[in-house]
This record gives C-alpha cells, structure tokens and sequence, in this order.
C-alpha cells in the first residue's frame, strides 16, 4: 500500500493540526448543506401554500403519480447512504477494496434511482400530465394538478440533479479508494461526499410522502 | 516544532479521531429506515384524513433524525458543527412556519379592506 495513507494528510498552514483541519472541513460542509437546505426549502415552502389552498386537487394529483415505484427510490435511497456510511467506515478500518465496492454500490443504486425516474418522467409524458409540454387535463381540479405537477417536476428534478452529481462524484471515489488515495487516516474526502449523499437522502425523505403519499386512501 | 512536541501532538490527534460506528448500529439504522418505510407507506392506505399526513410527516422526521444522528454522526460532532446543522432546518421551519401563519390564517382573520 501506499505508504503516505496511512498517516494524516498534510496540514494546510492555517491550521494547527489535522483535527482542527478535518473539523473546518466538516463544519464548511454542513454550512454548503444549510444552503442546500434552504434551495430545496422554498420549494418546500411553496409546495405547502400550494397544498394548503388546493387540498383536493393535490390529493388526485397525487394520486396519479407511481406509488409503488416512488416507494421502491424511497428504498434504494436509503439503502445507499447505509452502503456510504458503511464504506467510510471500511476505509477507516483500513479495507480498502470493501469500501471500494461499498461506494461503486452507493453509485449504482444512485443510477438506478435515476433509470426509475426516467420510467415515471416518460408514463407521465404519455398521460399527458407534462405542464408546460403536453398537459392536457380536463376537470375542476385541472388547475392544481397542473400546479402539483409543477412543482413534483422542479422537485424532482432538481433533486434528480444532485443526485447525478452524487453518483459522478462517488463514483470517481470509489476509483481513487481502489488505486489507495485514502486510508485510516486519511478520509475527510471520503466524509464530506457521505454528508452530501445523506443529504440528498434527506431530501428525498420529505419528497417521498409529500408527493407520492396523499390522497391514497381516499 | 521540536520532536517532542511533534509526538504530543500526534497523540492528540490520536485521540481526537472519533471512533469507529461498530457495523451493528448501521444495520439496525438501515433497518429501521426501511421499516419506517412500508409503516409510512402502510399508513397512507389507511383512510385517516389529516392524521395522515401528520403520521407521514413524523415518519419522516423519524427516519431523518436516524440519518442525521447515525449516519452523519450528528451526534459525536463538535457543538458549532451540530448547531450549524440545526440552523438549515430551523430557518426552512421559519420559513414554512410564517408562510402558513399567513395562510391558515386568512380565512379567520380576514382583511380589513376585504
């Protein structure tokens, strides 16, 4: 193995050694996820006003969008950020090819996420329920589906996005813990990237019953 | 530095590392998500007005606060980086929060004007 993992990593001059550099790390992070945060809030925020003065078109909105699949991205999801969490550990447990494959794991069950959506993006186009592209729905409530759909797709979408960074991002990892760029020592790297997935995991957790879950037993 | 001090300082950070989350913790986090999971889903079957999206959303808030604690090792952070988290979330809370205040509230306070 690479003889320099298995100490810290150089410590930059503005810090006094590598703990106060790994907590400076981690502490900017999280204020880069407070901000992430907040984008996704007010779209949260606006879902809510949304939801609160077209209850019942949500509730048939909703019910229009795939329960089962959006359940089974619910599941894949939070399965991927127990396989991160679990490869950050390996590598501090100094195994490196566990965590290797636990991370390309994490990157594909993010792939698979995606290839999920494309499947509900495209039954959507074919029911016609695309604002903007090819939204044609009659009805009193056509407004607030249209509305729903609005949002489920700058939601979705956006969180598409990070995911897909997510994946390209791990994914590049996973190489670099498999040709020995990190060890027990060494892997705030490895920290940060996990925070960011858990992050989009979270952020998922709140998608899940606010678009997929309403108006079901009705 | 001196040699002496160098070694200190590398016990220090010895120490400093958190340590490692034994594999069990993740395991019965990963399943309790997952159980959470089908009980949210279970739930919205259940016709319960809006008890439901109050389940859903605890639910969610559960399973959040389980990847925040464990996950994300919230808990072994240090106090600035813990408060630093909790502000994302009580800032959208505000948001939503005054946004609601307003409309919630529109129909029972009406406008002076309207």
């Amino acid at each position: 193995m690479n003889a320099e993992v298995l100490q810290a990593p150089a410590v930059e001059e503005q810090f006094d050694d590598p703990t106060q550099q790994r907590e400076a790390a981690t502490l900017g992070m999280w204020l880069f996820l407070a901000t992430e945060i907040l984008f996704f809030g007010v779209l949260f925020a606006s879902y809510t006003v949304c939801r609160v003065l077209h209850s019942e078109g949500f509730a048939v909105a909703s019910r229009r969008t795939d329960m089962l699949l959006g359940s089974i991205e619910t599941a894949v999801l939070l399965v991927s950020s127990s396989l991160i969490a679990l490869g950050v550990r390996a590598v501090r447990m100094n195994e490196r090819r566990l965590a290797s494959w636990l991370f390309a794991g994490t990157s594909a069950l993010g792939i698979s996420f995606l290839v999920m959506h494309g499947f509900e993006y495209h039954k959507e186009y074919e029911e016609h329920l695309v604002p903007g592209l090819d939204f044609a729905q009659s009805g009193a409530n056509a407004p607030a589906i249209e509305l729903f759909f609005c949002l489920y797709y700058f939601i979705t979408g956006f969180h598409s996005l990070h995911v897909f960074i997510g994946v390209v991002v791990i994914g590049v990892l996973a190489i670099r813990i498999a040709r020995g760029a990190f060890g027990p020592r060494h892997h705030t790297t490895l920290e940060l990237a996990a925070l960011y997935w858990h992050l989009v995991d979270i952020v998922w957790i709140f998608v899940y019953p606010a678009i997929y879950l309403i108006g079901r037993a009705g | 530095m001196s040699r002496q001090e160098s070694l200190s300082s590398a016990t220090k950070e010895d120490k400093a590392e958190p340590p490692v989350t034994p594999l069990s913790h993740y395991l019965w986090v990963l399943a309790a998500l997952l159980a959470l999971l089908a009980l949210s889903a279970g739930t919205a079957l259940i016709k319960l007005g809006t008890w439901n999206t109050v389940i859903n959303l605890l639910i969610a808030v559960m399973k959040v606060l389980l990847v925040i604690s464990v996950f994300m090792h919230e808990t072994e952070a240090r106090k600035l980086t813990r408060l630093t988290s909790a502000l994302g979330f009580i800032w959208l809370a505000m948001l939503i929060g005054l946004a609601l205040f307003d409309f919630l509230t529109r129909s029972l306070v009406p406008a002076p004007w309207g």
